[in-house]
């Protein structure tokens, strides 16, 4: 197998565009990430979006994203896997980048979730749970993180503030990035005096529907552009899993099997191990989420991710920071581009591109993408140039 | 969203919906919530028909205050995961009573419910909630 790069990323602002289609903003963010990578040609286009046969009454996406780049005739594909569409896109074009059928991969991520009513996109939200069993009888992705929330409160014997801390530390890493939904900080009771979704989730500890799109481009290491110089971020390893899709069936739902598969097996591939992660970006959909991740992934003891959070280990300056522009609370969770945002900052860590939110010496990064609280989960661990 | 209310998307899925009607594995004692033709466990083709009882035990409860377009007419509705004697874990609608009824850990029975309805004319769809015991 070739070695496979990221040479260049592009992002649209997340948030809401009631100007741009969906393929427009797609479109944009695949322009930005082809002018940063200094690529001349692209061999195959990977497109992620989850709800654009719904959100958009378009099918057949890729062809739309390749003509309004100027591509004609290049091959073109779209990937859907519910919350980590976009991960298993980067997986897709990295197989076909590593194998040689492909040499430039643009993969690129998009979702338009404004349009909708707050009911509408909770329906929408809900294809990612198991339909036939859970969402035709009104049960939502936050009513399965509320009973995941008082699970975790109740065995562990802690304190809401333990898990509802997580926004707090989202919405301070976001602060002044332009190409967050929310660039401001919030306050612990902030969050708890916000309204209730769903007891004990709180408006604060949920990400919010938006329009966003994501791109990096990939490339070999036999071929050449100029990132390869410099810039070029190495792939070390991907790793996709999938679990039963209710997490009441599993034998510990606050457990997420997929997770700890993923992670593994993605830092094997890798050849480093946890402790060489100087930075990592979580999917915090929903608070308790990121305490799940963190304590199934193997970074925090179970239970311990709360005080963890306390003593600093996961902020800008600690031990292992996280969701350095914000994560999905913040930053913005645009379904199918998220797990390429993730993957585009990571890389702005790994070049020094990060400016304020840079992490001194950062070598190795990881992002764990979740679609479904664990149906399916994925990991990707990044390397700059001194370990690739 | 909009092919939802055809009438064999929710025909074919009768015994669940109505009766929480399940399949055993012979095999491995594993419960399949959904039709399959092998157990999820084991892969054993060997799956036999079951109804969950009619009594669990609530192990968590929320209520939805952010519902869905089909469920909204019905907000603020709670959804609680009941365990039963095997084990086995669903996630259902607890009916007739406030959040300020319900304990952790205490029995409910299931019920039939309309669960929503496509519009003024369309079909209503009818299935199982759960509710405290009428004593």
């Amino acid at each position: 197998m070739r070695s496979v790069h990221v040479v260049g990323v592009g992002y649209t602002r997340v948030g809401e565009h009631w100007g741009d289609s969906l393929t427009e903003l797609m479109a944009e963010a695949s322009l930005a990430a082809i002018e940063d990578a200094g690529v001349e040609r692209v061999d195959g286009i990977y497109v992620a979006s989850t709800f654009c046969e719904v959100t958009n009454n378009q099918a057949g996406i890729s062809a739309l994203v390749a003509e309004a780049l100027g591509l004609r005739s290049v091959y073109g594909v779209r990937v859907e896997g519910g919350e980590s569409s976009g991960l298993m896109a980067l997986m897709e074009a990295y197989a076909a980048v590593a194998s040689g059928l492909v040499d430039f991969a643009l993969v690129v991520g998009g979702e338009k979730l404004s349009d909708l009513l707050p009911d509408e996109f909770n329906s929408v939200h809900s294809m990612t749970l198991p339909y036939d069993s859970m969402g035709y009888a009104g049960v939502t992705p936050a009513s399965i993180a509320a009973l995941l929330y008082k699970t975790y409160l109740e065995r562990y014997e802690v304190p809401q503030e333990f898990v509802a801390q997580f926004p707090v530390l989202m919405h301070n890493n976001a602060e002044g990035v332009s190409h967050a939904q929310f660039p401001f900080k919030v306050k612990l009771e902030d969050v708890l005096g916000s309204p209730e979704v769903a007891p004990p989730l709180r408006r604060l500890e949920c990400s919010a529907p938006c329009d966003g799109a994501a791109a990096v481009v990939l490339a070999s290491d036999d071929s050449q552009t100029r990132r390869l110089s410099g810039q070029a971020v190495r792939i070390g390893g991907i790793s996709i899993r999938t679990d039963y899709v209710s997490p009441f069936d599993r034998e510990d739902p606050l457990f997420m099997t997929s997770v700890a598969l993923s992670v593994d097996e993605a830092l094997l591939r890798s050849g480093i191990s946890r402790s060489e992660l100087n930075v990592l970006e979580v999917h915090d959909s929903f608070s308790i989420l990121a305490p799940l991740i963190l304590e199934s992934g193997g970074f925090s003891s179970r239970s311990e991710s709360g005080p963890d959070v306390k003593s600093g280990k996961y902020s800008l300056g600690g031990e292992l920071p996280i969701n350095t522009f914000g994560g999905l609370k913040a930053r913005g969770h645009p379904i199918g581009a998220t797990a390429l945002y993730q993957v585009a900052e990571v890389y702005l860590q790994l070049t020094g591109r990060a400016g304020k939110k840079q992490v001194d010496r950062t070598k190795a990064g990881a992002i764990i993408s979740v679609s479904g609280f664990g149906t399916i989960a994925g990991t990707a661990v990044m390397l700059s140039g001194e370990m690739g | 969203m909009r092919f939802n209310f055809r009438p064999q998307n929710h025909w074919r899925f009768k015994r669940f919906r109505y009766r929480t009607e399940v399949l055993r594995c012979a095999n491995c004692g594993t419960v399949n919530v959904t039709t399959r033709p092998v157990c999820r466990r084991c892969r054993s083709r060997n799956l036999q028909r079951e109804e969950l009882p009619e009594r669990g035990r609530l192990v968590a409860f929320t209520t939805v205050k952010s519902p869905t377009e089909e469920h909204k007419e019905l907000a603020p509705y709670i959804v609680g995961l009941v365990e039963f004697e095997d084990g086995t874990r669903i996630v259902t609608q607890i009916t007739d009573a406030d959040p300020e009824d319900l304990k952790t850990g205490m029995i409910v029975e299931r019920v039939l419910r309309k669960i929503t309805h496509d519009g003024d004319a369309g079909i209503i769809i009818y299935g199982f909630k759960f509710r405290p015991p009428i004593t």
